[in-house]
């Protein structure tokens, strides 16, 4: 045979090998991440504030994935991807979170490890740093799965977490943020949530963040952390703490994060929906979350959700402008985006 | 099979070990003339045509003013002795949610949570928020004591004595009431309010005010109210489960209630009980646990009132 005839077949005989090799990763390990769906247009965004949000999502990504790599869980992995943007100004949770109209950042995070499963969550709370870290306490030293505002820090205080004072959230960005948004409508309108146009306060990202992972062992877990809404009433509550509304996992079916209006994903059990669909109508993932963003759209509610089976397979939707949100894999994925039409 | 009836009512007044030799027959009594009160009251309703939303709404009030049950007045106590309650409703019609958590100060935690549904764009306010709210709204606060029972005080000194309340005689019911309803027109809502687990930690919240977990309704398919170890119907997302179960997999209410209270929850670790209606009205009534303060009625004439 001559010499390039054999570099031929080799070639060939190479990328049959590295195809079957990616197909039959027995063991994946994926991380999936979002940072906030909502009006995410490349129109509005400058070059070196979506360099810096690019740069976020990369840091939470590697943060995460840097964990499954060495062998470590899906839930430290999710702990971690979503502390870093806990911890990231630029995203709607910890630091840098949007404030309510008393100008407070009130926080809610959830956790669940879908290896149980088991779950913790807190609401409500204002001098936690990391809510995340508040929300796995809960699941894993309290028989409880949700504490809220005061009694959460009570807790977290007799669990050694050192409290910071309310200033640490604040930041000059989400101030101006509120002051707009106080301009622009009453905190809440007296006419029912179904027959009214929401606008106003879900200007902007509608922020959460959230991590869905899984790790060598094939364990799911989800996690999500949120300040809310800008201007939003003290004491409401959204989805992201609330178990299958905003978060889910389960290793009988997917780990699921939403972020968006709050209200319409709690009226859908939107986490959980997108796993029992999974599981009960035998949907692949991408069309259970297809049909549940569907279903969300035609309520009139608007966010995106990202999800992952133990198979490894990733769906990630909405029905907004844009969402934040990135993709890192064993199998060579790795991805960060944020508008319509941008992979992943 | 008879006809389905047009319209039907079940109510539960919390779930636990309830031992037949340890209810006296005067207690038995009021348990079940508070059933009878409520049951009846949310009945009314719906035979006068009115909804199902008004019907469930109308017989967890009742519930919660009746000290006997774990809501309102007379609700279990945190260990700092205070009642903490919680309350959900969900209308299935447009499915339509309102909730509260955590709150010290409204006399019937249900209508405050049916507020939320109706008068804000929110679904969940919790703590001193939702206490804000409901005095915007012209609701009275009444002082913590205003829910305080003897019985309850009672309870929480044996508990935190390191007795468990189920243990002690005469027992009381645990958990939670709640109501689920179909009218006239097909539609369906679910109410569920509690004071929680007697010597909670404040600021614990279990599933009843979760939409999904311990309340949930969908015109077409089921209304669900739970009662029962809280942090475990919240992982399995109970009350939509049923649902989802229903709609997605063509179960009957009773085989997906079934499912989730003998094989679901046991694996995790947890029990209690639920009670259902079907699009068509049928009613649902099962438990885990020793015993369910329940009573169901409709118009084709069901009417009972059990504990056991």
């Amino acid at each position: 045979m001559s010499r390039p005839r054999v570099l031929a077949i080799l070639a060939v005989m190479a990328v049959a090998l590295l195809a079957r090799a990616v197909a039959a990763d027995p063991r994946p390990i994926v991380l999936v991440i979002h940072g906030g769906a909502g009006v995410i247009e490349r129109a509005r965004m400058t070059p070196a504030k979506e360099a810096a949000f690019r740069a976020g999502l990369e840091a939470a990504l590697a943060a995460g994935y840097t964990l499954l790599e060495q062998g470590g869980s899906s839930l430290d992995a999710v702990t971690a991807a979503v502390r870093t943007m806990e911890d990231d100004p630029q995203f709607n949770a910890g630091r840098g979170a949007v404030l309510n109209h008393e100008g407070d950042a009130e926080l809610d995070a959830a956790i669940m490890d879908g290896n149980g499963p088991h779950a913790g969550a807190v609401a409500g709370v204002r001098h936690v740093k990391n809510p995340i870290e508040l929300a796995r306490l809960v699941m894993e030293k309290s028989p409880h799965v949700l504490l809220v505002a005061e009694g959460a820090e009570e807790f977290a205080l007799e669990q050694g977490v050192v409290l910071v004072p309310r200033s640490y959230f604040r930041t000059e960005a989400r101030e101006r943020e509120l002051e707009e948004a106080r301009g622009a409508r009453p905190e809440h309108a007296t006419s029912p949530p179904a027959t009214r146009h929401v606008t106003g306060t879900w200007q902007g990202s509608m922020g959460t963040v959230g991590a869905v992972a899984l790790d060598r062992a094939g364990n799911l877990a989800a996690a999500t952390s949120t300040g809310g809404l800008t201007n939003k009433m003290h004491g409401r509550v959204g989805d992201s703490p609330l178990i299958g509304a905003g978060t889910f996992a389960d290793n009988a079916s997917c780990a699921v994060s939403g972020t968006g209006q709050g209200e319409y994903f709690i009226r859908e059990v939107v986490a959980y929906d997108v796993c029992a669909r999974l599981r009960y109508r035998d949907l692949k993932l991408a069309a259970a979350v297809e049909q549940v963003i569907h279903n969300l759209q035609r309520s009139g509610g608007e966010g995106g959700v990202i999800a992952l089976d133990r198979a490894g397979s990733v769906a990630l939707d909405f029905n907004s402008a844009g969402m934040y949100r990135g993709v890192r894999d064993s199998r060579g994925r790795h991805e960060v985006g944020m508008y319509r039409g941008e992979k992943p | 099979m008879s006809q389905a009836p047009v319209h039907a009512i079940a109510i539960h007044g919390g779930a636990g070990a309830v031992p037949r030799a340890t209810l006296s027959a005067a207690r038995e009594r009021s348990f079940r003339a508070g059933l009878e009160a409520a049951l009846d009251g949310g009945h009314a309703v719906l035979a006068r045509g009115g909804s199902a939303l008004d019907a469930v709404a109308t017989a967890v009030r009742l519930l919660e003013d009746d000290p006997c049950f774990n809501a309102g007045h007379g609700a279990a106590l945190t260990r700092d002795a205070a009642a903490e309650l919680d309350a959900a409703i969900m209308d299935g019609r447009q499915m339509r949610a309102g909730a509260v958590a955590a709150v010290r100060h409204v006399k019937n935690p249900i209508e405050l949570a049916r507020r939320v549904m109706e008068k804000s764009r929110h679904v969940l306010l919790v703590g001193a928020g939702a206490e804000e709210f409901a005095l915007e709204e012209q609701f009275v606060l009444v002082p913590n004591s205003y829910f305080r029972t003897a019985e309850r005080l009672e309870q929480l000194q044996a508990e935190q004595r390191g007795q468990r309340v189920s243990d002690l005689v005469p027992p009381a019911p645990q958990g939670t009431v709640g109501a689920v309803a179909r009218d006239a027109l097909g539609n369906l809502a679910a109410a569920t309010s509690t004071g929680g687990m007697t010597n909670k930690r404040p600021g614990r919240v279990g599933d009843s005010p979760i939409v999904g977990a311990g309340t949930y309704a969908k015109n077409g398919v089921c209304a669900i109210s739970a009662t029962g170890h809280g942090e475990y119907f919240i992982r399995a997302v109970a009350a939509h489960h049923v649902c989802a179960a229903v709609e997605y997999r063509g179960l009957t209410l009773q085989q997906a209630m079934h499912e989730l209270l003998h094989v679901i929850l046991p694996a995790l670790g947890g029990d209690g009980g639920l009670i259902g209606v079907d699009r068509d009205g049928g009613v649902v009534m099962d438990f885990s646990s020793e015993g369910m303060f329940r009573g169901a009625r409709d118009a084709a004439g069901r009417r009972e009132i059990a504990i056991y």
